[in-house]
């Protein structure tokens, strides 16, 4: 009995230093002021140092937190226990959440920098005159290959030519439904935002035939694994390949000219946020044209703002992998919410196909 | 005990390489300043030194302990009430309902737990942080503290506790002074199999955090996504030298107890 109670003293002391210890660390780090911004973001998808100008500036603590898919985010924002200010959801999420009710309408006067946002980002389907959201980065889906591991004779411009039979166990997918079943359709020549089940059906079946050469379907980790030269080819997003690129001078990156996905990544208030003042000011920070030319370039996604292009370094400006010309970005298609159904039927397809056996 | 041949000596050994050999590695690789897994260039401190200035996994790991032993605590001291009931119902079908009931909650995923206090704390209106994480860890770890105490109370000879009555102990005496005492050992092995659930629970936590709170393993995952940052092997080992230590604590205290415990009743 008295080991008992000497243990329960000797736990709610450690209890409480323990909360002291964290409040003071709270305090001096400023996370638990009144004047804070929270930022639900994607993971790696600022510039640290951004957010310490922002800071400072502002004099406003920012707490930082970020998520992996735009469901999971879709999830925390909807259960309403959370106060997130800014979140940054990709365009077919924005369109839900707008039909879920769930994001506050911006005052677009207090964003005098939109003026630099690219009018062909502007005014999207999913948001028709920006009502909700502002353009943060774009991006496409491509591959990304290895030139050192591949033979030399591959030559890998279309998306048929991922079905070379000599790529045996060469190649990484992205683990998302509509990246893998839309670059199958795209390769039949069809919309990635079809309906029509026998073109997704064809699509799928094709996509068994590329079983021998897929070495995982797989998620974040294919950066550090295509950087460490596990496999000569990943499907992925534009910004991953930039990122690996970097850190493996062998990669390269292609658009194949079939069409594929453009996609955008906007910044939205939802409905829960606390402080919307504060939210409109960071907004306007990051449209700032200096500002997104240096997360631009810490990223490795395309930036939407005009007047950043002119600040960043050409090279990267007229990369025309990160960068397409007005062609072809017009062959690049932006997925539409295809309803639950719809959505459905392609995770179910997708789903079928990762376990098709080899 | 039976002296181990070579052979079952071998596959003891190769057991436990298996076992361990991944955290070595990690360990390995923290002290390397090549900054990835793939090749080792050169021993640095590096990673342990962004560990300490990095007062946000701090805190996180901060978080950690104070839910871990809260909601030890919490859930031993309902477990142990829970205990003594499912002891004292006298119908044997309600007690078996009662057990089987405590059990699924043991054996159900993980996930389903912590999407259905999703859903729960949604409706109620609780706020996703703190509270959310402490009342579902309690909530997990409350069945597992009952698992450990009742096996204590059947065995449990019944006529200690006639004993007690007739000597004249009022009701609470009987339970302080004879019960709890009999069953503290099961109390402290509730406690710390709580505490342990507590500690590496992810998934059930991974569903109920919000608002800037986080606790270990979900910020470990989440740091794992983004790659290759070796402050995440930093912080296994550190965390694996403290396992070890407590592991090693605890033997040496259990077998003195042990020692002493077997001189008094000889």
């Amino acid at each position: 009995m008295k080991a008992l109670f000497q243990t329960l003293v000797v736990v709610l002391i450690l209890v409480v230093g323990l909360f002291f210890v964290n409040h003071r660390l709270n305090v001096s780090e400023g996370f638990s002021g009144s004047d804070t911004l929270t930022i639900y973001n994607w993971g790696d998808y600022l510039d640290p140092d951004l957010l310490a100008k922002f800071k400072e500036e502002t004099g406003l603590t920012v707490v930082y937190e970020t998520f992996d898919s735009n469901e999971a985010m879709l999830v925390k924002i909807e259960q309403g226990g959370t106060n997130y200010d800014i979140a940054v959801p990709s365009e077919y999420m924005i369109n839900k959440m707008i039909e879920e009710d769930l994001l506050l309408p911006l005052d677009h006067n207090k964003l005098p920098n939109l003026k630099h946002i690219d009018p062909r980002f502007m005014d999207l389907v999913f948001d028709p005159g920006n009502q909700y959201s502002i353009p943060y980065f774009w991006g496409t889906v491509g591959i990304v290959y290895n030139s050192e591991l591949l033979d030399e004779n591959i030559v890998l411009e279309h998306w048929d030519d991922l079905w070379n039979p000599k790529l045996e166990n060469e190649i990484f997918l992205v683990d998302s439904a509509r990246e893998v079943l839309g670059f199958s359709l795209n390769s039949l020549h069809h919309s990635l935002n079809t309906t029509d089940k026998e073109k997704l059906i064809a699509a799928k079946e094709k996509l068994d035939l590329l079983t021998p050469n897929i070495k995982a379907i797989i998620g974040d980790e294919m950066k550090l694994l295509m950087v460490n030269n596990e496999a000569g080819i990943g499907v992925t997003w534009s910004g991953d390949a930039a990122e690996m690129m970097w850190d493996n001078e062998a990669l390269d990156y292609v658009l194949p000219p079939e069409g594929s996905n453009i996609f955008f990544d906007n910044m939205v208030i939802p409905k829960t946020a606390k402080n919307v003042e504060a939210a409109h000011q960071f907004i306007d920070f990051m449209l700032r044209p200096e500002n997104a030319a240096q997360n631009a370039e810490y990223i490795g996604y395309s930036t939407p703002n005009l007047s950043a292009l002119e600040l960043m370094d050409p090279e990267i400006v007229n990369d025309e992998r990160f960068y397409p010309p007005d062609a072809v970005v017009e062959r690049l298609e932006v997925y539409e919410n295809l309803g639950k159904r719809n959505l459905a039927y392609y995770n179910e397809l997708f789903l079928e196909f990762k376990m098709h056996r080899k | 005990m039976r002296k181990l041949g070579l052979l079952s000596k071998a596959y003891l050994v190769i057991v436990f390489f298996i076992l361990y050999a991944p955290i070595f590695y990690l360990i390995y690789y923290s002290f390397n300043s090549g900054g990835n897994m793939s090749g080792f260039e050169s021993f640095t401190l590096d990673y342990y030194r962004d560990l300490t200035e990095n007062t946000r996994l701090i805190i996180i790991v901060i978080n950690t302990l104070i839910i871990a032993l809260l909601s030890a605590v919490i859930s031993t001291i309902l477990g142990v009430f829970g205990a003594l009931a499912i002891v004292e119902v006298k119908r044997n079908r309600m007690k078996s309902t009662l057990l089987a009931l405590n059990n699924v909650l043991i054996v159900s995923p993980d996930v389903i737990i912590g999407a259905s206090f999703l859903i729960l704390f949604t409706i109620v209106g609780i706020q996703l942080g703190f509270t959310s994480v402490l009342l579902s860890h309690v909530a997990f770890c409350i069945p597992i503290v009952v698992i450990m105490v009742l096996p204590k109370l059947q065995e449990m000879s019944p006529s200690l506790v006639d004993a007690a009555r007739d000597l004249g102990a009022t009701k609470r005496d009987v339970l302080m002074k004879v019960i709890i005492p009999y069953i503290s050992p099961g109390i402290f092995a509730g406690f710390f199999m709580a505490l342990t659930y507590s500690l590496d629970d992810f998934a059930v936590t991974f569903f109920v955090t919000g608002n800037g709170f986080s606790t270990l393993a979900v910020e470990i995952y989440s740091m794992a996504r983004m790659g290759i940052s070796l402050e995440i092997n930093a912080l296994t080992t550190i965390i694996f030298i403290i396992t070890v230590i407590v592991v090693l604590a605890v033997y040496i205290f259990t077998r003195d107890k042990r020692k002493k415990g077997g001189t008094v009743r000889s």
